[in-house]
């Protein structure tokens, strides 16, 4: 249902670009950014990062389907622009949004900026909470999340605030490489950018520095191979939770709040995970990575745990010998100790 | 027979201890498999309310290793002749006590070790609490400070090598205390009934058999002179 609405709303923006003649729109779209392109020619309030816009999906449409009014005298004309209205074309998110506690608290563009729109799997997990940290100050939500919340600081910092207030009913684990940035050995981490990456790959494509064959896909020995390098010894595999699919209906859930929906939901779920790369646009492509490789006692992603569902299988075969170790003394020597049991009655 | 003497074996706050620890270490162990195997362990209905017992629990036995720990150390500096075995310990005590465990006991002879309050263990007691005492409860306390501190401490994680190598260690110690536990109740029943052993845990006094030794020492001539 979702798709043939959306196909159709494709084809309608298709028609309504088919309106306008095409080639005007592209000579329009160019001569816009001759001057909103260019930070000096109209300043930091109008300029629009093209080498960002024009990876969006709504680069294809071009300015002027949502700035109709754009005439042939602007910007001298002095008639006001006009601005394009989110739910002329998205309007099946509406309704799920209007439900929300954000419906008349949140609008669209708070959470969005229309020239930089990305879709769930091209943002980290920092830009999603970049996003609400705008109205629910960071701090304050560890403090309230802690009345209930374990390690609330150690969530908050690690999971997307959607992977909780949203009614997915699955989620992916996605891996991003961090960094450190100081030279102290307890320096704080930060996300590796594309710069970062590309310095440290030289002349190679940054995903050889994790993908060696850049086959698109992240083996186990890839992996271990990454983690043990001393030339990447700043460098770390960090992971989040993110949903699977997108929903605005912002909301509490019971199984996020008794913990279930992560932390009980068996070691299946963490089979299968990503690699997150980041583009020279600041978005990031994903690269899937050999099943398993979350639950690898060691070199998989050290940094990586989650109680409950995270568990190596061979250190739990560890465990239990050890414990049946501890159970050998009483059964070994209490049998003994039966059959010898008259030469002790004096 | 001979008359039973009553020694005061373990003072009030040592039985506090003890118990306080037990209680811990079992609740230790009981949410702690709920925590690694959610699916199979539901002793509490909420896998939060585990976690928060764990860490109380965990909380609770720490600072009691903790005060165990200066108070035989720097108060009573007794604990070099309580936990420590002598070198007379490691070269016959050891193998004597292993001997009585494995196979004098068997044929019903005496256990070699009477505990007065200034020698309470015998050799391969004191060996076992000295790497429980030492080595493993302490390692498992501090994995434990770490785990549940993930955030503020995320640097001397990585120091370390990781969450998942803390973790690791974090579980197969909680295992090898969990494979303690089994021995040392099973051991405690070893004496001259079931329970001896228990109550003087309980009621701070221990019957000494001395004489009652001496008696059946005629009898089995046992090597294990006094
Ligand atoms: C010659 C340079 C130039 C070109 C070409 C140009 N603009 Fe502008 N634009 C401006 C300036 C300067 C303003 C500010 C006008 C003002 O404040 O009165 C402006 C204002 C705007 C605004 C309104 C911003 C606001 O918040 O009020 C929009 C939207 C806009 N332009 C879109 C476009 C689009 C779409 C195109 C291409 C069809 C375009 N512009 C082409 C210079 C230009
Ligand atoms: C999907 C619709 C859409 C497209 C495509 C689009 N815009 Fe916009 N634009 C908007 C909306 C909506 C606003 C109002 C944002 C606000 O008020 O926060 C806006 C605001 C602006 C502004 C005002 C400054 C700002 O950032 O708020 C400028 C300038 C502008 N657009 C230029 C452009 C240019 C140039 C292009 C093409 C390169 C373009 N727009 C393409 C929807 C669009
Ligand atoms: C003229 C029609 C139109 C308007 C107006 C419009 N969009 Fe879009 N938008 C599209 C199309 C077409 C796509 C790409 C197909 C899709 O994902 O549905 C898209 C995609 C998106 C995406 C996903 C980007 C991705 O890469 O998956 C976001 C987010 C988005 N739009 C937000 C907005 C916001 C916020 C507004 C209002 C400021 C807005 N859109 C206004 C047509 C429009
Ligand atoms: C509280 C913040 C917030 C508000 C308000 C919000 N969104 Fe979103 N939206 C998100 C987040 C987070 C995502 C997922 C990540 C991304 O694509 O940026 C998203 C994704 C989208 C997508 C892409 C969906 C997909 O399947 O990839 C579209 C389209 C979109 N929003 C449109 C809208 C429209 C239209 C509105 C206004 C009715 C709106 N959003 C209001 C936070 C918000
Ligand atoms: C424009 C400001 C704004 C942004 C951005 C925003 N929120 Fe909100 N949010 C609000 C307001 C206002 C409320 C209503 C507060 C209330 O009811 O007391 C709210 C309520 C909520 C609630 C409470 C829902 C409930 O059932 O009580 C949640 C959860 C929430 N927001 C999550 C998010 C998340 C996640 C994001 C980022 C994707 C986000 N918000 C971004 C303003 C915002
Ligand atoms: C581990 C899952 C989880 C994460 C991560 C999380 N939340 Fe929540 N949040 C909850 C639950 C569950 C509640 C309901 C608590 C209750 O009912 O006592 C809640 C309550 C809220 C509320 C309403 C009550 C309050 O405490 O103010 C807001 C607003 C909110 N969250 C925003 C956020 C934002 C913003 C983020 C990201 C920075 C975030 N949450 C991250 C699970 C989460």
């Amino acid at each position: 249902m979702k798709n043939v609405l959306r196909s159709l709303l494709m084809w309608l923006c298709t028609l309504l670009v088919f309106l306008f003649p095409l080639g005007a729109i592209a000579i329009v779209s160019e001569e816009c950014q001759d001057c909103h392109g260019d930070m000096d020619t109209v300043g930091e309030e109008l300029f629009i990062n093209v080498g960002v816009y024009d990876n969006t999906a709504h680069a294809e449409m071009g300015c002027l389907s949502c700035h109709e009014s754009v005439g042939e005298e602007h910007p001298d004309d002095g008639v006001e622009v006009s601005k394009a209205n989110c739910l002329d074309c998205h309007a099946e998110i509406e309704e799920e949004h209007q439900a929300s506690a954000h419906g008349g608290n949140a609008t669209c563009g708070d959470c969005h900026n229309p020239h930089r729109v990305h879709g769930l799997t091209e943002v980290s997990g920092y830009d999603l909470n970049q996003q609400c940290a705008n109205c629910h100050q960071n701090s304050s939500v560890v403090e309230s999340h802690s009345e209930w919340l374990p390690q609330a600081d150690l969530h908050v910092a690690k999971l997307p605030c959607i992977s909780c207030h949203t009614a997915s009913e699955d989620y992916v684990i996605i891996l991003y490489i961090i960094q450190q940035e100081s030279e102290a050995v307890e320096g704080d981490f930060e996300l590796s950018d594309h710069a970062d990456l590309q310095t440290l790959a030289g002349d190679r494509n940054i995903q050889s520095l994790i993908d060696l064959n850049q086959d698109n896909f992240v083996s186990l020995a890839e992996l271990r191979t990454f983690n043990r390098n001393p030339g990447y010894e700043k460098m770390r595999l960090e992971a989040t939770l993110t949903p699977k699919i997108v929903s605005h209906s912002v909301q509490t859930l019971d199984n996020r709040w008794d913990c279930s929906f992560c932390h009980t939901s068996g070691t299946e779920k963490m089979q299968t995970s990503f690699i997150a790369l980041p583009n020279a646009e600041g978005t990031f492509s994903r690269i899937e990575v050999e099943r398993g490789a979350i639950l690898k006692a060691l070199n998989g992603t050290p940094d990586f745990y989650m109680m409950g569902t995270t568990r190596s299988a061979s250190l739990n075969i560890i465990g239990l010998m050890i414990i049946i170790g501890g159970l050998l003394m009483p059964i070994g020597h209490g049998t003994l100790r039966f059959l010898t049991r008259k030469n002790r009655q004096h | 027979m001979a008359e039973k003497k009553m020694i005061y074996l373990q003072p009030t706050p040592v039985r506090i201890w003890h118990w306080l620890n037990a209680l811990g270490i079992v609740t230790l162990c009981a949410t702690g498999a709920q925590i690694r195997f959610p699916e199979y362990v539901t002793l509490f209905s909420e896998y939060k309310s585990a976690i928060i017992l764990h860490n109380t629990a965990g909380f609770v036995v720490a600072i009691s290793f903790s005060i165990w720990f200066f108070y035989y150390a720097f108060v009573a500096r007794s604990m070099g002749k309580i936990y420590v075995p002598k070198a007379d310990d490691i070269k016959v005590g050891i193998f004597r006590q292993a001997k009585f465990y494995f196979l004098t006991y068997f044929l019903g002879w005496d256990n070699p070790h009477h505990p007065t309050p200034e020698d309470k263990f015998n050799p391969l007691q004191k060996s076992a609490y000295l790497a429980i005492m030492f080595v493993l409860v302490p390692l498992v306390s501090l994995t434990g400070i770490l785990l549940t501190n993930v955030d503020p401490l995320r640097g001397l994680i990585i120091m370390m090598g990781g969450l998942k190598i803390l973790m690791g260690l974090h579980f197969l110690l909680a295992c090898s205390l969990c494979a303690f536990l089994f021995t040392h109740i099973y051991l405690a029943t070893l004496g001259h009934t079931p329970f001896a052993h228990f109550k003087p845990m309980w009621t701070g006094w221990e019957e000494d058999l001395e004489e009652h030794l001496e008696e059946h020492l005629e009898e089995h001539h046992s090597p294990v002179a006094h």
